[in-house]
């Protein structure tokens, strides 16, 4: 008996050992083949790039490539890259990881940067190096989504200024005392981190140009960004929720409803407009196809006396390649296979989004929505969107400070004046 | 006699709305996964679905949550059965044998229990790699039996010790050496510690999400909340039907193991009964 | 009684601490480590000594977030065990169907949290929850209001809805207890004329220790390191103001603030550790 147990436990003792020469994954059936990781946290391309895989992999060219999806993709990343294992290919994208080299430098890719839209190539430029570690495949536009048939039946268009939309809120309220002018799901705090990054952000950027202000922020250059200025952007901004929430102009629910909710107002007409990305096309066509005659896209306008209506025009599902990776060729066979206008095609219209390949004509919404879109995108100042922000101080935490103006924390100048404390206390 | 109606008929009462409660989210959960894509979720009658039954084989293809309860089970079932006997054996020991190394085992388990998993994130996942257990069901159960083993070292030694000595005493004296005193006295009857044990980890085991984000990466190897996780959009949201339909589909074998379980468990419990 | 038998016995807990030193112990002293750098989690990490602990002190946020924590837990373990305590005496006596009840009971235990809070979300929205149609459809005024917007409404809200996903576990861990108490000892007891409140104090509570123990512990762990509930019903918002101190960990960690995150981390073992030797020091047996 005393035996018996004392080789029981020598075994279990020894399990974690035995383990550890266990056969490495994914070998035994004698296959030589590289095997490329992939990591996304995209969820709207698992299956499309899944279908491109099996067809790259049936190709029988000495390469599989599996893929990895995480729902926490930038927070997983972190750890993958502190503990040393960095997949081949990625789509997430961190600053810090650039400045340290951890991604293959892409610049001498002129089989793709010869296809690419030139503004998309120089959103996937680094600032600090004017070299290019990932590539961007498709853009994405954020703007002012709104019904066009109650603009339509009060003979309203999009305003371009900040007294005009209100005005244009106040009539849509007047009208249709039901209808909420302006939905803000407030809930989600990354939505208005966002509203902060395509308003008060996207004056400067209009104002300043992109690269500029990309520097000014690297550097946190005050006389450019101002943030705290009682007159300035942010303040302006501020102010202007404050006016539209203290109207009654917006969702009386701004801080407790979702993204989901937006939606659904929006298609039951109970939402006259709504911030948000292109992302959200097809959850808006699911739940009523209808929708794309309905839907009008229309530019931020300026809450600044001096600025311009803007327009976000960004990179989407960017390419990164691991600095580290054993398999850099393999990676970029793979991509070159993933870039053919084909598989570009096929990925732009599942991803919903516009392709940045100029060679590839893809579907990518109702050709109603195309139009409007590339009408405001033609009609306004492009903005791009910034990674070049502190990290301590995320979109994320931007937005739960709007959430804290909006619950009655603030006035307009202690904002601002908080917001440039955060930003400070970020770098 | 009276009174006695009156208390079990408030009994009842009780007993109806607590399952009213705890049933609510599920119905939500149900009407849910019943709901066409199309349905605006508080329009018309909120208490009748559309009855959409294609919901269920979409996701089910879709979060291929067939192969993710199958690796959940696996995980879930290996990982409590090396806690339960590593926590066993150590639980006994600690009771039984109050040294001062067991007092450390004891105190190093429990204070371990709470510290933030969080810490050994970085660590964790290089010693992983090391051992080339990242992406494998058995490193998933090494990590998953390692956080689980200072509560089942903690439910076994405190009902171990509120178990009579004098039952250890006659099994020796009828010739039963220590370890033996073990597995055929004291094992048997610490089946309640092994439901209690079950019952408050086993769930979260089948449920976990912080460690198989790391440890498990490829979809053939995923369990149920990884499972789930693709029908959360990246902005905001979530496929809400095609969720409630895979959750609904994972929670079916679940009830279903834990009515079986309970004949064992009320067995257990029975056998309990040498305490009082 | 044999030395010897009695030696090897005592090692039965070895093979339990090697897999702990490997899996737990090994990694946590190279992450406690971490607790004295400025690691961001990306770059490199300089010695700082004890700034991440000082800095904890006067980080505002954090003061918030342990006053929630503790105001979560004390309610949360409070109420889990008295609920759980009251399912249990209600379950322990034959009543058909009685298998299915406490499978119904359980069941909220068994579904992830994080799912459960979005379905109660569902339920609980404010102007636009379940509940608030319910109510309209059934002619009632909302008395939910908007509980976001409340501090102790937010927290009460959190704390139900954690109250009722893991009542059931604790119920069980109860109803194993109380089922383990001999019928003799409850029958002598009334022949001596004990009455139902007698019985309780003076024999069931007693016999009830390591089930108390046990209940009293896990609960004092769980609510103090909640974040499953919080992230889903509340992201700890709006602002800051239902941050929970394990979801300010987590967010520190994948911000810029690793090093500083995992000091947050030994503070929070510290607030754990307390109330757990206090209530072990109680529920300690007599020998």
């Amino acid at each position: 008996m005393k035996r018996t147990i004392t080789l029981a436990l020598a075994v279990l003792m020894l399990l974690p050992v035995a383990f550890a020469q266990g056969v490495p994954e994914g070998f035994g059936d004698g296959g030589k083949d590289v095997e490329l990781s992939f990591f996304t946290g995209k969820v709207e391309t698992i299956d499309v790039i899944d279908g491109i895989m099996d067809d790259f992999n049936a190709l029988g060219n000495g390469i599989t490539i599996e893929q990895e999806y995480q729902n926490d993709a930038s927070n997983i990343i972190k750890i993958k890259f502190a503990s040393g294992e960095v997949p081949d290919i990625m789509t997430t994208y961190e600053q810090e990881y650039v400045d340290q080299r951890q991604y293959l430098d892409l610049s001498d890719m002129n089989q793709w940067w010869d296809r690419l839209v030139p503004s998309m190539k120089d959103s996937c430029t680094d600032v600090n190096s004017g070299k290019q570690f990932r590539v961007c495949t498709n853009m994405t536009m954020a703007g002012f989504f709104y019904n066009k048939e109650i603009f339509d039946s009060l003979g309203l268009v999009p305003a371009t200024n900040w007294t005009d939309f209100v005005k244009n809120l106040e009539a849509i309220k007047e009208a249709y005392p039901e209808i909420d002018p302006w939905f803000i799901f407030g809930s989600e705090a990354w939505s208005l981190g966002h509203l902060i990054e395509f308003i008060p952000h996207g004056y400067l950027k209009a104002k300043y140009g992109a690269l500029e202000t990309k520097k000014a922020m690297l550097a946190n250059d005050k006389e450019v960004l101002g943030f705290g200025e009682p007159d300035g952007a942010m303040a302006a901004f501020a102010r202007g929720l404050l006016e539209v929430q203290q109207k009654g102009l917006i969702n009386s629910d701004v801080l407790t409803a979702t993204s989901d909710n937006c939606i659904e107002a929006f298609v039951k007409g109970e939402a006259a407009m709504f911030s948000n990305g292109m992302w959200c096309l097809s959850s808006i066509l699911a739940k009523d196809p209808s929708m794309a005659d309905k839907i009008g896209f229309a530019p931020y306008p300026s809450m600044m006396e001096d600025g311009v209506p803007v327009v976000l025009v960004a990179e989407d599902s960017g390419y990164s390649i691991s600095a580290s990776s054993a398999n850099q060729q393999q990676a970029i066979e793979f991509l070159d296979y993933l870039f053919s206008p084909d598989n570009q095609k096929r990925y732009s219209e599942a991803l919903g989004s516009p392709s940045a390949f100029t060679d590839v004509d893809a579907a990518w919404a109702p050709q109603s929505v195309v139009d409007g879109v590339n009408e405001a995108v033609a009609s306004a100042a492009n903005i791009g969107y910034t990674n070049e922000k502190p990290a301590g101080f995320t979109g994320d935490d931007a937005g739960r400070m709007v959430q804290d103006l909006l619950a009655g924390r603030y006035t307009a100048e202690e904002f601002a004046k908080a917001y440039e404390s955060a930003w400070d206390a970020g770098f | 006699m009276k009174t006695d109606r009156i208390l079990s008929i408030i009994r009842i009462a009780a007993l109806v709305l607590i399952c009213l409660t705890c049933l609510v989210p599920f119905y939500v959960l149900l009407v849910l996964a019943l709901n066409s894509p199309s349905r605006i979720f508080y329009e018309g009658n909120i208490f009748v679905p559309d009855f959409f039954f294609s919901n269920f084989i979409e996701a089910w293809h879709e979060s291929r949550i067939g192969q993710a309860m199958v690796n959940s089970a696996i995980i879930t079932s290996g990982t409590l059965a090396l806690a339960i006997v590593l926590g066993g054996l150590a639980g006994y020991a600690i009771a039984r044998r109050k040294t001062r190394f067991n007092k450390f085992v004891f105190g190093l388990l429990l204070s371990c229990m709470m510290i933030p998993g969080i810490i050994n994130t970085v660590p964790l996942y290089t010693l992983m790699r090391h051992l080339h257990a990242v992406n494998t069901l058995y490193g998933m159960i090494l990590v998953c039996s390692t956080l689980a083993l200072p509560s089942a070292v903690f439910i076994y030694s405190t009902f171990i010790s509120s178990l009579p000595m004098e039952l250890d005493e006659a099994a020796v004296l009828d010739g039963c050496t220590g370890c033996s005193v073990f597995w055929r006295i004291i094992f048997p009857v610490m089946k309640p510690a092994t439901a209690s044990f079950v019952i408050l980890n086993g769930f979260g085991i089948w449920n976990n999400y912080s460690q198989s984000v790391f440890f498990l990466q490829s979809r053939s190897k995923q369990n149920i909340p990884q499972a789930l996780s693709v029908f959360f959009q990246q902005f905001g949201g979530a496929d809400w039907n095609m969720m409630a339909a895979t959750a609904t589909i994972a929670i079916i074998p679940v009830v279903a193991v834990f009515l079986v379980f309970q004949k064992q468990f009320i067995n257990g419990l029975a056998s309990g009964a040498v305490k009082g | 009684m044999d030395v010897k038998h009695k030696d090897f016995v005592q090692f039965l807990s070895v093979p339990a601490l090697c897999l702990y030193l490997v899996f737990f112990v090994y990694p946590l002293i190279q992450g406690v480590g971490m607790s004295f750098t400025d690691w961001d989690g990306m770059g490199r990490a300089a010695f700082v000594g004890f700034d991440n602990y000082a800095a904890f002190f006067s980080d505002d946020r954090a003061m918030n977030d342990i006053r929630t924590t503790i105001i979560f837990a004390i309610a949360s373990a409070t109420l889990l065990n008295l609920v759980g305590l009251a399912y249990a005496l209600l379950m322990d006596r034959r009543f058909p169907l009685r298998g299915l009840v406490r499978v119904i009971i359980y069941l909220p235990a068994i579904i992830s949290p994080l799912i459960m809070g979005y379905i109660w979300y569902f339920l609980l929205q404010p102007q636009r929850g379940f509940l608030y149609h319910a109510l309209m459809q059934l002619g009632l005024p909302d008395f939910v209001g908007n509980w976001v917007l409340s501090y102790p409404k937010s927290l009460a809200v959190l704390v139900a809805v954690n109250v009722w996903q893991f009542a059931g576990m604790t119920m069980i861990i109860y109803l194993a207890g109380l089922q383990s108490i001999s019928c003799d000892l409850i029958d002598a007891a009334r022949i001596d004329g004990a009455g139902s409140t007698q019985i309780f104090f003076h024999i069931k509570l007693p016999l009830l220790v390591p089930a108390i123990r046990i209940n009293v512990v896990t609960n004092i762990i769980g609510s103090l390191s909640v974040f499953d509930i919080i992230m889903s019903l509340t992201q700890g918002g709006p602002g800051y103001s239902t941050e929970s101190l394990s979801i300010y960990i987590m967010r520190m960690c994948y911000g810029n603030k690793t090093g500083y995150s995992t000091a947050v981390a030994m503070m929070l073992f510290l607030i754990i550790l307390i109330p757990v030797l206090v209530s072990l020091r109680l529920t300690q047996s007599k020998d």
